[in-house]
């Protein structure tokens, strides 16, 4: 057999299959089994890490929809998280009902929300769409710091462990497993709804609408459903913050949080899902690197060890925004693939 | 081929097991060894409110490196390890999982503001983290946390003083208060102990507004509180809004009486708004850094020996004030210092002075409430600074 | 009744001198816009270190504030050149997303770099403007807010001839019409473009100076910029005009809101007023009051 140099797709169906060749199903399941072990190795930190990592996986998987994949620029996700977030609160002090109605609730409550700010938003493209999602972000913020009744305002709301048959999942560990098999479930969904004809026609609206338009996708209709999908996301990832953080505040949905999100997605990669995991990982993760690295370089260098300061951190994470978009705008999906493709041509590579 | 497949799984295993247990085992003795003590401190150093962290925790380092100059605690060496936490709960949950697990320290001086140490509280009770928060909520004794000592006053306390000063003091003949507030924990509840103790004397409360930390400036509201005629006006706002307000005040040529909370009561005020503080009163459960107790003699000195350029002073007195508090317990706590001797020697500071830093501290098994003293600071414009024009005193 | 016009007065005054910050700060928008299309998210950034620059060198250097201003503006003027020729101009022909994105990077980074250089304690600018106030018929006004809103009015007027009767103005105003027609016509775009930002920075260092002296001066006048976004888009991103008009206007509805509606509703309206307002502005008119419609062809 000659050597593969490529993969080819010699029908449809090959084209949409979700594990494109048998090394990719190979290495998905390597990856799972490393996941599973993973809170074995780690302490409680780094699996709190990992969870962090998880939650901003899935809001920023919304995000990478509508924007990534529509086009939509949007600076107010937060504000859906922070709906989602107050929905699943609600419901669990209020009616004390189980996770696994709060979180499609959750989900279900953003997504109403996000297609109803997805009808005004619709006449308005670019600059436009940002500033108005960033309005709605603030309208948000606002109502939920004065409408204590729901919310109890600038006291902040608790909210108890995931209980699955009567086990509290109130150890880093446990609330390991429930993130990592929702974020499992939400990221095949995502790739599911980008292998249909949705996907399709939200790529077709971020390529060029008009033309979309023309050759028969209705502008509006997949518009809000997009918005709605990414809200619903954000929503679900709001109420896995809750569950996560135990505790919810106003405080925590602010515009900073809706620009974390876009810095994921463009680090990680625009339309794509698994650079979408690549981003919310290195987001949450890298400031630990920048810090260890600073603290090593501390130890060789002696004019330096000790004066590390935390805002070298934020100004380093500034930094590398503008290197990704300006060196590498295809974010590290693009750096993974280059590598991937680097290595299955070698020798005969060319590192263009 | 078979038998090293085998092997490797052995191998496995065995090194996952080794680890497991050397987590276990590196669990027990936290952060204490034969003549070093390892603490912890989550607080902010980064961003807009680093301004309120900073002086905070280097009170608190300054203090420890203090007490390691004479000798340590029985013995041993203190290092206290600083995490940032941005003003953040989800970084300060993070921090302080850090901290336990990895740093392996005794316990945690401050795990960050009432928001942050709230999200905490899981990992306070189950890691027995004895800290004292930053914060003044009555939810962290009210039913008793065992883990945290309060201390100071409660927002809802120093307001209620504020109206008291206001009704039995100043013996004004119309008093009308004005509230501005900012939409924050401590601003709602001090605006609802002031409604609710004006109510209580019969003194009007004659507008509320809302006066954001970041406001560029107060004209609308210094506007309204004029028609209103408010000859009195609550602040429940941090320094820099209280500062624009002030001047903004000066700037209509509107004099009432004006008062502050912990966190605007401080020399920098003076110091920032000049004449238009003249008539600004605050209250603090802190001395003023001009006081000749033994207290507050030692913090200028430690400032002054850790070349620290500091504004907001009161905040380096709380931190010293703090670090005080936990070097007495330590000490009490004697050989066997772990979390729980130290929660237990907390539990014995009992009518305990710190040298004119706090009002005296009472501290049971029973009670971790704080004071609840605040003492009110009248500015002294031309010296720059706030001399206090009353003793302790707590809401009647 | 002669106290409630007083008050209403009063309140539209002060909301005008208000207005008129946000008007400075707009216009450092809309310049950057008008020529390069990109929303310039570092430029509360380049306010607040544009005040500590001049706030140090008045207090650790003693220069005298009518000397330290230019020497701000001669700074601030060269970091905009500099940021241009760095961080944008790798980025032409890049998506708007991406650009907007790399001045979001911009500024976390200059933030964090202002914390490291300035620390985060809070400043009183010492003002160079009499503390006391013009007082007219009752209606007071402080001498900064004055010379801001003489400013900003002074600033369109000039901006207007520069736009209309200057080459290089007019160079301006073609490359934002169309960049390849413009460089044809031989106008060096790149220079145009470093220019640009080089005055939009020199603007937000006006805008920075002013607020420090009426705020108090920390790395938190970064939000300010934010809370003029409403006034860019009221007055239509590109027109110089309706950036001064939109900042004013919204300056007057925010102090309008927090006069009478803060009372009777409640806790902080006027802090949301203006993004109701540019919510409101974006349904139904969304490329605000003096903007150019854009009609798509495919």
């Amino acid at each position: 057999m000659a050597i593969r140099s490529k993969t080819f797709r010699e029908s449809y169906y090959e084209d949409i299959k979700l594990f494109q060749t048998i090394w990719i199903k190979f290495w998905t399941v390597v990856f799972v089994i490393g996941l599973v072990l993973l809170p074995f190795f780690g302490d409680p930190y780094f699996v709190y890490l990992v969870n962090l990592s998880c939650i901003a996986t899935v809001a920023a998987l919304g995000l990478n929809i509508l924007t990534g994949f529509t086009g939509q620029i949007s600076l107010g996700h937060a504000a859906f998280l922070a709906i989602g977030a107050y929905t699943a609160a609600n419901l669990v002090q209020r009616l004390g009902t189980p996770f696994w109605v709060n979180l499609p609730a959750a989900g279900i409550a953003a997504a109403i929300a996000g297609a109803l700010v997805g009808i005004p938003c619709l006449r308005l493209k670019g600059l436009y769409l940002a500033m108005a999602t960033m309005a709605f972000g603030v309208l948000v913020e606002y109502m939920v710091i004065t409408w204590d009744g729901l919310t109890g305002g600038v006291r902040g709301m608790s909210m108890p462990a995931v209980s699955i048959v009567g086990y509290s999942l109130d150890s880093d560990e446990a609330k390991y497993f429930f993130l990592l098999s929702v974020t499992g479930l939400m990221l095949a969904a995502a790739d599911n709804i980008m292998r249909t004809r949705i996907g399709r026609a939200f790529v077709a609206i971020r390529d060029r609408d008009v033309a979309a338009e023309a050759i028969g996708v209705n502008l509006t209709r997949y518009k809000m459903l997009s918005f709605a999908i990414s809200s619903f996301y954000a929503g679900v990832a709001g109420a896995l913050y809750a569950y996560t953080l135990n505790y919810i505040h106003p405080e925590h949905f602010t515009l900073l949080l809706s620009i974390q999100y876009i810095a994921m997605i463009i680090v990680g990669g625009m339309g794509s899902i698994i650079g979408t995991v690549f981003g919310g990982v290195f987001i949450v993760v890298t400031p630990e690197f920048i810090k260890m690295f600073a603290q090593a370089l501390g130890n060789v260098v002696p004019a330096i060890a000790g004066r590390y300061d935390e805002e070298w951190n934020i100004a380093a994470f500034g930094l590398l925004i503008m290197l990704f978009l300006i060196f590498e705008p295809g974010g590290l999906y693009a750096l993974w693939n280059r590598v991937k493709v680097g290595f299955r041509n070698w020798p005969f590579t060319y590192w263009g | 081929m078979k038998s090293q497949k085998k092997r490797v799984a052995v191998w496995g295993v065995a090194i996952l097991l080794g680890l497991l247990v050397a987590g276990w085992c590196a669990a027990d003795e936290r952060g204490v060894t034969k003549d070093k003590i390892t603490l912890g401190l989550v607080l902010v150093k980064t961003g807009p409110v680093a301004a309120l962290g900073l002086p905070n925790g280097q009170g608190m380092v300054d203090y420890m490196n203090y007490l390691n100059e004479k000798g340590g605690i029985n013995g041993r060496k203190i290092e206290v390890i600083w995490e940032d936490d941005q003003f953040e709960a989800p970084k300060s949950v993070a921090a302080v999982k850090k901290l336990i697990h990895r740093d392996n320290v005794l316990t945690i001086l401050t795990t960050g503001g009432t928001n942050q140490t709230v999200a905490n509280l899981d990992t306070i009770n189950k890691s027995k983290i004895v800290n004292i928060p930053n914060a003044l909520a009555d939810e962290f004794f009210k039913p008793l946390q065992p883990y945290i000592f309060a201390m100071g006053a409660t927002y809802e306390a120093q307001y209620q003083c504020i109206v008291d000063y206001i009704a039995q003091d100043m013996k004004m003949k119309d008093p009308r208060i004005g509230v501005v507030y900012a939409k924050k924990e401590y601003g709602k509840k001090g605006l609802d102990a002031i409604k609710e103790r004006a109510a209580k004397y019969n003194i009007p409360v004659v507008a509320e507004l809302v006066l954001p930390t970041g406001a560029v400036d107060a004209s609308s509201q210094v506007l309204a509180l004029q028609k209103e005629n408010a000859n009195i006006v609550i602040t429940c706002d941090v320094l820099p809004p209280v500062i624009t307000f002030l001047k903004t005040a000066q700037k209509y040529d509107y004099r009432p009486v004006v008062f502050g909370f912990n966190w605007a009561t401080d020399d920098a005020l003076v110091k920032a708004c000049g004449e238009a503080a003249k008539n600004y009163i605050g209250v603090n459960f802190v001395g003023a850094w001009n006081d000749e107790t033994p207290g507050i003699k030692l913090c200028r000195e430690l400032a002054k020996k850790n070349d620290r350029q500091i504004q907001l002073t009161s905040l380096y007195v709380n931190g010293v004030g703090v670090a005080w508090l936990f070097g007495e317990a330590m000490k009490r706590a004697g050989q066997n210092l772990n979390p729980d001797s130290l929660k237990a020697a907390m539990e014995t500071l009992s009518n305990y002075d710190t040298g004119g830093i706090f009002p005296p501290v009472n501290y049971s098994p029973s009670s971790h409430a704080p004071a609840e003293m605040v003492k009110f600071f009248k500015a002294d414009v031309p010296n720059g600074k706030l001399v206090p024009i009353t003793e302790w005193r707590k809401p009647k | 009744m002669a106290s409630d016009v007083l008050y209403f007065l009063g309140l539209s005054m002060s909301g005008l001198a208000v207005g008129s910050m946000y008007a400075l700060i707009a216009l450092g928008f809309v310049l950057i816009f008008k020529a390069t299309k990109i929303l310039n998210f570092a430029h509360g950034e380049v306010i607040m270190v544009a005040a500590f620059i001049c706030f140090q060198l008045v207090t650790v250097y003693r220069v005298p504030f009518w000397i330290a201003l230019p020497v701000t503006l001669a700074i601030t003027g060269l970091m905009g050149v500099a940021a241009e020729r760095l961080v944008l101009r790798p980025m032409l022909g890049e998506p708007i997303f991406s650009v907007v994105m790399v001045t979001i990077g911009l500024s976390i980074f200059l933030r964090s770099l202002a914390g490291i250089c300035f620390g985060h304690d809070n400043h009183v600018f010492p003002s160079p403007f009499p503390v006391e106030s013009a007082s007219v018929g009752g209606v007071v006004l402080s001498y900064a807010h004055l010379w801001s809103m003489a400013i900003a009015v002074g600033l369109m007027i000039a901006f207007f001839v520069f736009f209309k009767f200057t080459r290089l103005g007019l160079a301006m105003r073609g490359t934002a019409n169309d960049q390849d027609t413009v460089a044809l016509m031989g106008v060096n775009v790149k220079r145009i473009f470093a220019l640009t930002w080089g005055l939009a920075f020199v603007i937000a260092a006006v805008a920075g100076v002013f607020l420090a002296n009426v705020m108090v001066l920390n790395v938190g006048l970064t939000y300010v910029a934010i809370a003029a976004f409403p006034a860019v888009v009221l007055g239509g991103m590109e027109s110089v005009p309706g950036a001064i008009i939109g900042g004013l206007a919204i300056g007057l509805i925010e102090n309008l809101a927090g006069g009478y509606l803060d009372q009777i509703i409640g806790g902080g309206v006027k802090d949301v007023t203006p993004f109701v307002v540019l919510f409101v502005v974006l349904m139904i008119r969304p490329y605000g009051l003096f903007g150019q419609e854009e009609i798509e062809r495919v």
